[in-house]
């Protein structure tokens, strides 16, 4: 138990305007808060209750009301657990959102690089750098089919820039089939990465890279040492939230491939789907689905983690350099 | 201005003469307009309803018309649709049949689903409405039966969704090739009759270079099953035996294998990704030699609007096997469009008498005629004489049509169906992309289906097995028409 030892003459009796501006706060607070508590309560909670009943009751459509499932403990994690279909579910997920995500934020950190200095006609170049992500997902896997196909367009200028014909099978061979949707996953949420290092870079103080600049640092040591380092908080964020999203991608790849060819695109997603709506067994998509409930909120913890670490690493950097100065 | 005259027996003559010239040509007409005034009959007590429906507009369009007129006789019409693909309409059935919801009154959805909703309690049997107007579903041979469950109806058709046998008529005719094909094969170049004659006219035709590809036949994850399904019928095999133990691993389930990865050698390089819009160009394009798909691909080609092919192309039923001894030919309907009704609807009677109208010889001769709207295929006894329907088919397309009808098979028409064909379609898939051995397709899907049986039911599905067997053809050859 933690005890708080009071220095004599330390508190003051706070002001009666103090205590009824901190009450102000307080109801400001709730007042954000309620409506988030309420959805969360009255939408979320039950689903996910709902859910938890599901993975421990054997149900199926076809069984009677779902109130009257039979109670079976584990035994359905356990069944999902030694599922190898679902464990290379979710190795594809992982390759899937892992690529997609350095593909995203390669791409974004580059151009947010390049456009975050003021210069002519950049308004114009930031509206064309997010319509991508403003496309809709599906009609995203629609032209993509159009544009991908073996004497479509895409194998077409492959085929002139390289002076011989070249058919690269990108909707039909198991090996590229991945591969093709992350690349659409990329093209498709780069700008969302674009935005958000494009905030960090914006939101960047002055004062250090200023002071780098006057002790003679060159361009890229700037980049390097300053820079980067006081944007790795924004760059974690913009890396984990990316992954997430990627993670739960299916419209692309249901629209494009339903799992297919064989079974070289079926993530997590198309499967609990299949799982949940095309075999209608709900109470193993239910455990499922709180299994990789289960995986993000780790990976958010981590991600949480990483963050707090970053931030006070960068605290200290900014108070070193404070003192420095 | 004179009187005419006219004798006793001249009044009698001209009666039998006019009595026997409106039984003629006129009677279907009066017969089917009947059928219609049955229903209204039955109908006229549920007064000014409008019913909502889950259904693909691509059939619902040309629906609509029977549709208006179903309305102006009984003030019962359809307010709303909900318009999703056919394809999708399963899950959201389900969705409904687990809320137990009202909201939709019918569904017009794949008709093997008729087990899986009707075990979840959202099927509305239609056997008292039928009853009642005096109905009965006038299909071709034993069509009607693919929408009957546990010995109760639960379905009405609009769509005789058959694969035919669609064969390069221009190409068979060449005499050059006629000979080459004598002298490779030893045999006249002439509609296969079996199974490998089939295989062997897409390989001598093939040819990438010229963009003619021997085949034309799905092999994407989604599809592809229903024709490795059609290949096991057709060589004597059924995926279940009596105690529910999967039989694909079997002579003719393997000799089905066979023929669905044989063809990867004569199809297109793509065809592990194409489904339906990438396919239907290439056939209608003149890029394919020949193939076994569903029959209504049969009026776009035919429409030479939409097709280089017009003219081009023969039809007859898919290829025949030799099973101990006796010529066996089937072919499938999957998915086939049927309306089922919401048992949960307090509009139940009024959507249920609207699809006893819409499966009338009169609304399915309106439907399945549209050439413009070719969702719907032949089905309807009177659709095998009506002109229209002839028109949009050609009187050959129509006759394949016909004769396909009457050896369709049925999909896995248990509870459990997406999932027992999901099963089989990936592993097919797997093999044809090569990312599994074919040898281990059928034995892996024979423990998956194993797993599903367990799962839903052994004696449940025991059960349903007696219906899957009954809904098959009964005869093992179609009988010409």
């Amino acid at each position: 138990m933690s005890s708080v030892v009071a220095v004599p003459g330390s508190v003051a009796p706070a002001a009666p305007r103090e205590v009824s501006r901190a009450r102000g706060i307080r109801r400001f607070k709730w007042a954000i808060l309620a409506p988030l508590i309420a959805l969360f309560a009255g939408v979320l909670l039950p689903v996910l209750l709902l859910q938890l009943y599901f993975s421990f009751h054997q149900w199926s459509v076809y069984l009677g009301s779902w109130w009257d499932a039979e109670w079976v403990g584990l035994d359905i994690f356990k069944e999902v657990l030694t599922d190898p279909r679902f464990g290379w579910s979710i190795i594809r997920s992982l390759a899937f959102a892992l690529g997609s995500t350095i593909g995203c934020f390669l791409i974004g950190f580059g151009l947010a690089y390049l456009m975050h200095k003021p210069f002519r006609g950049q308004a114009l170049y930031y509206i064309l750098f997010i319509i991508p992500m403003l496309t809709v997902p599906i009609v995203v896997a629609y032209t993509a089919e159009m544009l991908l196909y073996d004497a479509g367009p895409i194998n077409d200028i492959i085929s002139r820039i390289g002076g011989v014909e070249h058919k690269v099978p990108f909707l039909t061979n198991p090996d590229f089939a991945l591969t093709s949707v992350m690349l659409l996953e990329v093209w498709n949420w780069t700008p969302f990465s674009f935005i958000i290092m494009l905030a960090g870079f914006s939101s960047l103080p002055k004062e250090p890279i200023e002071a780098a600049r006057i002790l003679g640092a060159s361009t890229w040591r700037i980049f390097w040492e300053v820079q980067l380092p006081l944007l790795r908080p924004v760059i974690f964020l913009a890396l984990t939230l990316r992954f997430l999203e990627a993670m739960a991608e299916f419209p692309k790849i249901w629209a494009l491939f339903q799992g297919g060819p064989g079974s070289a695109t079926e993530t997590i997603p198309v499967y609990i789907f299949l799982t949940t709506w095309q075999y209608f067994e709900v109470s193993k998509g239910a455990a499922m689905s709180y299994l990789v409930m289960m995986l993000m909120i780790v990976i958010v913890l981590l991600a949480i983690r990483l963050l707090r670490r970053e931030k006070h690493a960068i605290d200290a950097m900014t108070a070193a350099a404070s003192r420095t100065a | 201005m004179s009187k005419p005259r006219v004798s006793r027996r001249e009044f009698i003559k001209g009666g039998v003469g006019l009595t026997v010239l409106s039984a003629l040509p006129y009677a279907p007409r009066a017969f089917a307009q009947a059928e219609n005034d049955r229903i209204v009959a039955a109908a006229k007590g549920i007064g000014k309803t409008d019913v909502t429906g889950m259904i693909w507009s691509n059939y619902y369009i040309p629906m609509q018309p029977s549709m208006e007129d179903f309305r102006k006789q009984t003030g019962i019409g359809v307010g709303n649709i909900q318009d999703i693909s056919i394809f999708d309409i399963p899950q959201r059935a389900m969705a409904e049949a687990l809320s137990r919801s009202p909201q939709f009154d019918f569904f017009h959805i794949d008709g093997g689903m008729i087990p899986s909703l009707a075990s979840a309690g959202l099927l509305e049997p239609l056997d008292p409405y039928m009853k009642k107007a005096n109905f009965k579903i006038d299909a071709v041979g034993d069509y009607a039966k693919l929408f009957t469950y546990k010995g109760q109806t639960y379905g009405i058709p609009t769509d005789g969704n058959v694969h035919a046998q669609y064969q390069r008529k221009d190409l068979l005719e060449d005499p050059d090739a006629q000979k080459r094909y004598a002298d490779k094969y030893g045999k006249p170049l002439a509609m296969p009759e079996t199974w490998d004659d089939d295989f062997n006219i897409m390989k001598f035709f093939h040819n990438p270079e010229k963009g003619l590809f021997g085949s034309a036949n799905l092999r994407n994850r989604a599809n592809g099953v229903t024709w490795y399904l059609m290949y096991l019928y057709a060589h004597g095999g059924f995926p279940f035996a009596d105690d529910m133990k999967p039989t694909l691993n079997t002579p003719a389930g393997n000799r089905a294998l066979e023929i669905y990865l044989r063809e990867k050698a004569v199809a297109h390089p793509e065809s592990p990704g194409w489904g339906t819009p990438q396919m239907i160009p290439q056939i209608a394009g003149g890029r394919s030699v020949a193939c076994q798909y569903w029959d209504g691909i049969i009026k776009l080609n035919e429409n030479p609007k939409k097709s280089k092919t017009a003219g081009k192309w023969a039809y007859s039923t898919p290829p025949s096997a030799n099973v101990g001894g006796k010529t066996i030919v089937r072919t499938i309907s999957s998915p086939v469009g049927a309306l089922l009704v919401n048992k949960y609807s307090p509009r139940k009677e009024a959507a249920a008498y609207l699809a006893l109208w819409w499966g009338t010889a009169k609304s399915a001769n309106q439907y399945v005629a549209d050439n413009v709207n070719t969702f719907h295929d032949a089905w309807h006894k009177s659709n095998m004489t009506n002109p229209g329907v002839e028109a949009a088919y050609t009187s050959g397309g129509l006759k394949a049509v016909g004769e396909c009808l009457q050896v369709a098979c049925p999909p896995i028409y248990l509870t459990g169906y997406l999932e027992f064909q999901d099963q089989l379609g990936k592993h097919l898939s797997e093999a044809y992309v090569g990312q599994r051995k074919a040898s281990e397709v059928l034995p892996n899907v024979e423990n998956e289906w194993a797993k599903i049986v367990k799962r839903i039911g052994t004696k449940k599905l025991q059960e349903e097995l007696a219906t899957y067997k009954s809904n098959m053809p009964t005869i093992d050859k179609p009988k010409m028409s």
